[in-house]
């Protein structure tokens, strides 16, 4: 009866501390947010401001991310933007007890076992952020331009499945629009049907 | 509050048994046969064979359109040339909610029913052999992605007879389909909301239970609100923040009754644009 006492309250606890906001939508200004990452360190999406940054919500146990992640696809992405300048944020939305939650040691020991090519690695245990960009897959990919305007948000690439082989095939939404970004083009394809495993919310 | 979780969690995670650590066999989750409604096939005629999924307890499979999350499962045929294999008929699906997200699909056992068109002049006497490839993706609050590769080989004769084995699983199939309703109707594009608005004789009186959209990026995936108007049924979903042009119809699935003795209709309307003067 306690347990289920304290769970009630814990589930109405995050209720209430989840912000009931509009929801983010391509060619809008991104509501801002301040997480720690892996290393510890408070990781603010407006220090970035003047700077491209993509948003990758994952979680390490997904067979989704493990699809781009074992693939090397994902990391490839992220070297590639890097290189050019571009902010990576990797964003960790499972909830405390959930599949995919790790801690900042976790969170580094899986970036150095994938050699992940990340900016930083986010750690939203209470959702937050996950919430306010209604991220809802892993992975669930966001691109932010320099002046803090969403330009894509959707899934990774255009063939949903589990399977690497499809990853050649597939057309991969982001290096695409950060390269049309770069050309200073409008984006192509702005939104996709993001897929994957749910994020694992906690409420 | 933290500590509160953790009793939950090791409960949640026992229930998986032999799951919870290594990469799980398929059979944990879901077992998938690909089973057949009559004994044989005829010539010139339609029979339905089906793919069986029988979830253990929590784990479920998706509809065409998984909802939030998850992935439809997929059939890929591999036949002998007089006989063509139709599109999945999917049952009418379960919500499933978890975290805030919705998902639509199937728990418990469920059977895909796929129809078989068998050529006029396929040979009496000799035997077809139906192969597929399945994939599909069986989640509980984590997923696991499966394949498997099923063979069913029947023969081709001048008669056949229903299969006792499978008849159950087949009148619960049918069943489960959702019946092409006689209404009419319209959706438009009403500021961040879609509104569905339907009139006809047979309209379920009290409200139904739940309703589904076949389409993806076109509707957000909570319940609609439903409210009698008219003499009418209107559902108003929130807006897919993932539309970018609006189709030309929605697919709509309509489930009404409590369970377990629910039935499914479905309507296709057309989709009008956003029209100012149509509201009341």
């Amino acid at each position: 009866m306690k347990l289920g006492f304290l769970t009630a309250l814990s589930m109405l606890f995050l209720m209430v501390a989840t912000p009931v906001s509009a929801k983010v939508a391509v060619g809008e200004r991104v509501p801002d947010f301040s997480l720690a990452d892996s290393n510890g360190k408070t990781q603010t999406l407006s220090q970035y401001r003047g700077k491209v940054v993509v948003l990758e919500w994952t979680n390490p146990a997904c067979p989704f991310v493990g699809k781009h992640y074992g693939s090397g696809n994902m990391q490839k992405q992220q070297v590639d933007a890097t290189a050019a300048g571009v902010v990576w944020l990797t964003i960790n939305s499972s909830a405390t007890g959930k599949q995919g939650d790790i801690d900042a040691a976790g969170a580094n020991a899986y970036i150095a076992k994938v050699g992940g090519r990340q900016t930083a690695y986010l750690l939203d245990p209470s959702g937050s952020a996950g919430h306010r960009y209604a991220a809802r897959t892993t992975p669930h990919m966001y691109i932010i331009d320099a002046e803090g305007i969403l330009r894509y948000m959707g899934g990774i690439d255009s063939i949903a499945s589990t399977d690497k082989d499809d990853i050649s095939k597939a057309t991969q939404y982001v290096p695409q629009a950060l390269a049309e970004l770069k050309a200073g083009q409008p984006v192509s394809v702005p939104t996709s049907q993001p897929y994957g495993c749910s994020v694992k919310y906690g409420s | 509050m933290r500590g509160s979780l953790i009793p939950l969690l090791g409960a949640a995670a026992m229930t998986g048994a032999a799951c919870a650590n290594a990469a799980p066999a398929v059979a944990d989750q879901v077992n998938v046969t690909l089973i057949a409604e009559q004994t044989a096939l005829v010539p010139g005629e339609r029979a339905w064979v089906g793919l069986r999924l029988e979830h253990e307890p929590h784990w479920h499979t998706y509809w065409i359109n998984p909802g939030d999350s998850g992935l439809p499962t997929k059939l890929t045929w591999h036949l002998p040339s007089e006989i063509k294999a139709g599109d999945i008929a999917w049952p009418a699906p379960q919500r499933f909610a978890v975290g805030g997200l919705s998902n639509f699909g199937y728990g418990g056992e469920i059977v895909l029913p796929v129809p078989i068109q068998v050529d006029a002049d396929a040979k009496p006497g000799s035997n077809a052999k139906l192969a597929l490839e399945a994939r599909w993706l069986v989640c509980r609050e984590e997923c696991v992605p499966g394949k498997k590769r099923l063979t069913l080989t029947l023969p081709i004769a001048t008669g056949a007879r229903a299969n006792a084995a499978t008849r159950k699983a087949f009148a619960s199939a049918h069943a489960a389909q959702p019946v092409a309703s006689s209404w009419s109707g319209q959706a438009i594009l009403d500021g961040d909301q879609v509104v569905v608005a339907l009139s006809g004789t047979d309209l379920p009186s009290a409200e139904p239970f739940d309703a589904f959209v076949v389409q993806n990026q076109l509707v957000g995936y909570a319940p609609p609100r439903f409210a009698r108007r008219d003499g009418g049924l209107t559902l108003t979903f929130d807006k897919s923040e993932y539309l970018t042009a609006t189709p030309a119809t929605l697919d709509l699935v309509l489930v009404d009754g409590k369970p377990p003795n629910t039935h499914a209709r479905s309507v296709t309307v057309p989709f009008a644009a956003a029209n100012p003067s149509v509201k009341p």
